[in-house]
């Protein structure tokens, strides 16, 4: 019986829930952890990869494009940076939407897309997805690190429903309730970027499955005001770039921990 | 009284060795009132390409917000900048696409693209206001001031000059030419491009 | 016949507009505001085909005004422009063209600089220090050639632009007889009296 309200999404369960929404939540709370915390002169987004191996070919990510290897981290605008969690496949779609979102509303009005409008563009059609007829939602989390003239830099999360939230620090995917107590217990009002990268490089090894971190499975990105031009820059991580802050941070995985397993 | 003449202006691109320049005036008017000194005519497109739009204004913004939207489309979906070959071909598919109701501008591109072997090849073209191209391996020049263009440039422009004598020449070319038209002037701007850097400068010349 | 200047100074923008709405030959009115405050630290005068100036105008306004409603922030005076323009330019290659032309005066609250914004109807757009539409501008560009200066208080915007209208007054064969004068500034757009 209860597969009357399981197979459409826009039929309420007489609780008055909307299975197919929950299920997408779900899904997303299975997917590789994204990560963003929200400082006072920039944000800075991590996120764990799931797709790796030996064979995965990712000489595509090392140089060109704009970095990441296109599982998680995003660029969506000059502005803004994207994490995302879930299906990858629902993701793409969504991503492709916002940055030609962000290119009309520049095309349109001359200036970069807000940060909040953007993440409202997708909330839209998000929302659109679990109302109108033989749809399914998208099984997609995102966080949107970026920057406007209006409200500076800012952090937001939207869901499959198509709610969206402001965040100073937050993250989505799997294990998310420890990192984010963990996140609740370090974050301070005032944090910088130089501290705010420590930090979510420390909640990403505590909550990550796998005990150390490398650029197989993690991506990295932080957005700043450049001094010179005083726009946003955002970077995205390169895998040799992800080692070497690793490096820094003292959280790469040491020499005779791989001697030990083999 | 052509509409292409309405609001005045002149671009011209010129090729160099392992470098190429590109210069317009800075004027906006509105037929022999002058309304801004400080209109810009040239965009940059990726940090090698340069587009000049000469022609009616209204036009130049449109196109240049246009070109801006479709190339950083192209670069995003294709995770790379755009060449200039390729780009001189969206700008005449783009005027094309208006064949029988025109926008009012003769675009100007100067580039460097990359070759086979990793190197920078000076890449300069024209296209008419309906987009049919003139790939040129000197100069090519457009707008109000372009018949005085030409001959200045014919008489000035030699080949493979390097990047300091080209400004030279191209700045020379363009104040001159813009003296001799009421519709150009009111200051002058030149890029050169080289494959590491873009040098800006602008120019003051005659200001009456 | 109709005129509009406008000029910048240090933190402000001063646009002032003529009041008359003539008809052919014939002055229908004197007293009629060009000059409309389409958002708080916004300012444009219209002026052109009687009809599509106040159609235009209201459609600016109201635009404007939405936007701020659904995004809970207003558009800044370069984002207006350029959407303005697009509108002008996009109604140019239409069936009925709107024949407007403006001037844009606003203050950015956000890096707290003014501009100003020279607009005709086909969708020119400039940014400059002063400007001016009608007959009035071959008398009073050359003068503000001559006086503008972008570092002037408001009182001494206020006297340049007073030179401008007593030339116009002076020379212009169907000069105006009043204005209209709206400065913005980091405190909002206000009337002033001249």
């Amino acid at each position: 019986m209860s597969r009357r309200y399981d197979s459409r999404t826009t039929i309420f369960s007489p609780e008055g829930r909307l299975y197919q929404i929950e299920y997408a939540m779900e899904a997303i709370s299975h997917a590789g952890t994204v990560l963003g915390v929200l400082a006072k002169d920039g944000v800075v987004l991590a996120a764990e990869k799931k797709v790796t191996g030996k064979l995965l070919d990712l000489s595509g990510a090392k140089e060109g494009g704009y970095g990441g290897s296109g599982e998680k981290i995003f660029l969506l605008n000059s502005n803004v940076i994207g994490g995302v969690a879930g299906l990858t496949a629902d993701a793409n779609s969504l991503i492709n939407y916002a940055r030609s979102a962000a290119q009309q509303h520049l095309l349109q009005y001359n200036e970069d897309i807000p940060v909040e409008l953007l993440a409202q563009r997708l909330c839209d059609m998000k929302q659109g997805y679990t109302q109108y007829g033989g749809l399914r939602p998208f099984g997609v989390s995102l966080l949107y690190a970026g920057f406007d003239q209006q409200h500076q830099f800012q952090l937001y999360h939207s869901d499959p429903s198509g709610n969206y939230s402001g965040w100073k620090a937050t993250c989505i995917g799997a294990n998310n309730g420890t990192a984010q107590s963990l996140l609740k217990q370090e974050y301070k009002d005032d944090i910088e970027v130089k501290a705010a990268i420590s930090l979510v490089l420390k909640t990403m090894s505590k909550t990550m499955d796998s005990t150390t971190l490398g650029s197989e499975k993690l991506e990295f990105a932080v957005i700043t005001l450049d001094p010179e031009t005083n726009l946003p820059k955002a970077k995205i991580y390169k895998p040799d770039e992800i080692d070497e802050l690793l490096q820094a941070e003292g959280l790469s995985k040491k020499e005779d921990d791989n001697a030990m397993k083999s | 009284m052509s509409i292409m003449e309405y609001n005045g202006g002149s671009v011209i691109a010129m090729v160099g060795k392992d470098c190429v320049a590109i210069a317009s005036d800075l004027r906006l008017g509105n037929q022999a009132l002058g309304i801004s000194s400080n209109f810009q005519k040239i965009f940059p497109v990726t940090d090698r390409i340069y587009l000049g739009l000469p022609g009616l204004a209204t036009d130049v913004t449109t196109l240049r917000e246009t070109f801006r939207y479709r190339v950083n489309m192209y670069t995003i979906k294709e995770e790379r900048e755009i060449e200039p070959e390729t780009f001189a071909h969206l700008v005449s598919s783009t005027l094309y696409e208006r064949r029988f109701g025109p926008y009012f501008i003769e675009p100007v591109m100067a580039g460097l693209s990359r070759s086979a072997t990793g190197g920078f090849k000076p890449f300069i073209a024209a296209t008419d206001l309906i987009g049919c191209l003139n790939f040129a391996k000197d100069f090519v020049v457009a707008g109000t001031a372009s018949s005085k263009l030409y001959g200045v440039a014919e008489g000035l422009w030699e080949p493979d000059l390097e990047a300091d004598q080209l400004f030279e020449t191209i700045s020379q070319t363009m104040l001159n030419a813009v003296d001799r038209d009421a519709y150009s002037g009111w200051g002058v701007v030149v890029h050169v491009i080289e494959k590491d850097k873009v040098t800006t400068r602008t120019l003051k010349g005659r200001m009456d | 016949m109709e005129t509009s200047f406008a000029l910048t100074g240090k933190g402000y923008v001063i646009v002032a507009s003529d009041t008359t709405a003539a008809r052919s030959i014939v002055k229908m009115k004197t007293d009629e505001d060009k000059i409309k405050v389409v958002s708080p630290h916004l300012l444009m005068s219209y002026s052109g085909e009687p009809g599509d100036t106040i159609q235009f105008a209201e459609y600016v306004e109201r635009n404007l005004r939405l936007f701020h409603i659904r995004n809970n922030y207003s558009l800044r005076p370069s984002a207006a422009a350029s959407w303005i323009r697009r509108s002008l330019a996009q109604s140019l290659r239409s069936r009925k063209p709107y024949s407007v032309n403006l001037m844009l005066g606003g203050y950015d609250v956000t890096i707290d600089s003014p501009h100003l914004y020279w607009i005709d109807y086909l969708g020119t757009m400039t940014e400059v220090p002063f400007g001016a539409h009608g007959y009035g501008s071959y008398f009073a560009l050359s003068l503000l050639d001559r006086y503008h200066d972008p570092e002037a208080t408001l009182q001494e915007g206020l006297a340049t632009l007073k030179r401008c209208i007593d030339e116009v007054a002076k020379r212009l064969v169907v000069s105006p007889g009043k204005y209209k004068v709206k400065v913005v500034d980091k405190d909002g757009a206000r009337e002033i009296e001249l």
